[in-house]
């Protein structure tokens, strides 16, 4: 089991970032390296169990399933279904903390998936790295320097 | 009625330095400024689940807590008050870390339930939000800031490496010191007097100094950014002696490894930017940490100069030099076949042992054109590293592929490079001259990627090639250097 964890502060409040991120149809708009993003079979996008379909700016396509979203706790966690990534089992948690002081919040990623032994490293950055601090850089820019 | 109260906060300290403080239940008089003195009742220790403490508050009341739960791993406790001189009824609090990987800071999330009587409750949550959560924060970060105060994580490490506060005198050191610009003999070993740190600046004590081929050209003075009398070098790898004012995050007794634009490295002791300071991690030795820079000019080169795909061609000028050695390494674990241009047979077999599948010897009677067209199939190479100034960037740009690449580095006599864009046109060619420095203002992707550098040491997918001279010989390294005599980095040791 590979584990990655990455965490940042964006210098904007919790409600606010939430209010983006909690689309699970939304990831297009704010992470640079996903095309576009639909959710299959006309369901709405917070529904658990939803399934969207990305396709990337490299022109690969992951499907993922939402497992859990939560607005109280400010987190959804996720499966991918299909992706062209050599790994299974992969389910990753998004959450939002409120930084009370200076009403910021800290945003945390972590995924724990299976792969062949050999492409661990190479996979937990292209994870760590690729997606998750891709996204965090992305956002931070959104939101402004901190 | 029921009363929740949350602070958090972000403190400018790596998690474990935050928590080797705060998971010590009986620590509070330390750090928090209402908390007078702090004992553990039956004399058990600061760390035992059920365990109780009793505070005196500086107004002269006494509390008593006890300890619920206590996890390293989740860098978190929490806490029950047993006995308080204020109506707060089943108060439980829980002080959670989280590391913020980005930028090396800790996130700080600190709250409780309880009840209070109505009419008190807002009071109350309003009083232990700001004086006790909010306050508690500010008086860590004051504590983390003090030096005298340090506490180092727990660990076997942790009593050796006691290092003597220097107390902000002048120390003696030694440094090697160019007075006119000229040859290798230019640099004299001198003794110097280093001050004390000033804001945002750390001393330390070096424990190695890679020699880069800018040093060469600072000492000749034909590359701007160094005066005279100075001190070359760039980058260096020690352990830091005491902190200047407003650094966070680093301590005495730290490793770290730096890189500089301001030149002045070759020296037994020095004052740097602290936040030109990169921590090591413990399986990196102090010579390896001393690929530094090169090493990350390696990474710099394959991601954001060029970003070659799997299977793609590199060719790596001086590929068994110190910055070449460690790109054919990182090339090679992304996938890339490289090649290599050397000046012996004996470099050549030191490149093929690390990563260079055709390193290529220069020699009379042959064209390194006709070698790497042959060797690609007539297709030509995707990316061209090159270091040989003006000479041989034509030959570059005719090897490249279709929409290849070709990243200009180094200076190597100062001279000005013509570039013709009419040849780039022909095949959709591109050229780069970067400046590692300009990429590496950005602090974040500097931590990255020497995070990613380590981690290859670590599991040894690059192995530094390191030759060691004392720092009293640094002209002579230079002239080695200069006389292409060596292979891999060459490293000055002080007190060698």
């Amino acid at each position: 089991m590979v584990k990655v964890y990455r965490s940042t502060v964006l210098d904007a409040p919790a409600d606010r970032v939430w209010r983006d991120l909690r689309d699970f149809n939304g990831m297009a708009n704010w992470h640079p390296s996903i095309g576009s993003s639909r959710i299959e079979n006309g369901q709405p996008a917070d529904k658990v169990g939803c399934v969207r379909n990305f396709q990337l700016k490299d022109g690969n396509r992951i499907r993922e399933k939402l497992l859990a979203l939560s607005d109280y706790d400010y987190s959804f966690t996720y499966a991918i279904l299909d992706s062209p990534m050599d790994l299974n089992d992969y389910i990753a948690t998004l959450r939002l903390f409120p930084v009370t002081e200076g009403n910021r919040c800290f945003i945390e990623w972590s995924a724990e998936f299976d792969c062949p032994p050999e492409k661990a490293a190479e996979l937990a950055e292209a994870v760590g790295d690729g997606v998750f601090q891709t996204g965090f850089d992305a956002l931070k820019k959104r939101y402004g320097k901190r | 009625m029921k009363v929740c109260v949350i602070r958090s906060a972000v403190i400018d300290a790596p998690i474990d330095r935050v928590w080797a403080v705060l998971r010590d239940f009986n620590s509070h008089a330390r750090w928090h400024p209402v908390v007078a003195s702090s004992r553990m009742e039956n004399d058990l220790d600061g760390g035992v689940v059920g365990g109780v403490r009793r505070f005196s508050l500086a107004d002269g009341t006494e509390l008593r807590e006890q300890l619920l739960r206590h996890s390293d791993r989740e860098h978190t406790f929490s806490y029950c008050i047993l006995d308080s001189p204020l109506p707060l009824f089943d108060y439980v609090a829980t002080v959670r870390l989280k590391p913020v990987t980005d930028g090396n800071q800790t996130f700080w999330d600190w709250r409780s339930q309880f009840r209070a009587p109505d009419h008190r409750a807002p009071e109350l949550g309003n009083m232990i939000g700001q004086q006790v959560y909010e306050a508690g924060f500010s008086g860590l970060r004051r504590f983390l800031s003090e030096k005298e105060g340090l506490s180092r994580p727990p660990g076997p490490e942790a009593a050796a490496a006691t290092f003597p506060a220097a107390g902000g005198e002048h120390l003696p050191s030694k440094a090697m010191v160019v007075t006119s610009f000229g040859g290798p003999d230019a640099m004299t070993l001198r003794d110097v007097t280093v001050p004390a740190p000033g804001p945002r600046q750390v001393r330390i004590r070096q424990t190695a100094i890679a020699v880069n081929y800018l040093d060469l050209q600072h000492r000749r003075g034909i590359t701007a950014g160094f005066e005279l009398p100075g001190t070359p070098g760039v980058e260096g790898v020690g352990e830091i002696i005491d902190v200047g004012e407003h650094v966070n995050g680093l301590f005495p007794g730290d490793r770290i490894a730096y890189m500089s634009r301001k030149p002045g490295a070759y020296a037994e002791i020095r004052c740097i930017d602290a936040d030109a300071c990169v921590p090591l991690p413990d399986g990196v030795s102090d010579i390896d940490a001393s690929a530094l820079l090169k090493g990350l000019i390696a990474g710099l080169l394959l991601s954001r100069v060029f970003k070659a795909a799997p299977g793609a061609t590199i060719l790596v000028q001086a590929v068994s030099g110190g910055l070449g050695h460690l790109l054919s390494q990182w090339a090679k674990s992304m996938d890339l076949t490289v090649l290599g241009t050397v000046s012996t047979a004996e470099k050549a077999k030191f490149s093929r042992d690390r990563g260079c599948d055709y390193p290529l010897v220069a020699a009379a009677g042959t064209s390194l054109t006709a070698e790497v067209m042959r060797i690609t199939n007539g297709r030509g190479v995707d990316y061209w590293v090159h270091s040989g100034g003006a000479g041989g960037l034509d030959a570059a740009l005719a090897c490249l592929s279709r929409c290849g690449h070709c990243a200009v580095i180094g200076d190597r006599d100062g001279q000005s490079i013509p570039l013709d864009v009419n040849v780039l046109k022909q095949r959709s060619l591109t050229v780069s001259a970067p400046v590692c420095f300009d990429y590496f203002d950005d602090r974040p992707y500097l931590h990255r990627l020497a995070h990613q550098l380590f981690a290859k040491i670590q599991s040894r997918t690059i192995a530094p090639a390191v030759e060691t001279l004392p720092l009293s010989q640094a002209s002579e390294a230079h002239s080695r250097i200069e006389t292409r005599q060596t292979m891999g980095a060459v490293v000055l040791t002080p007190g060698g």
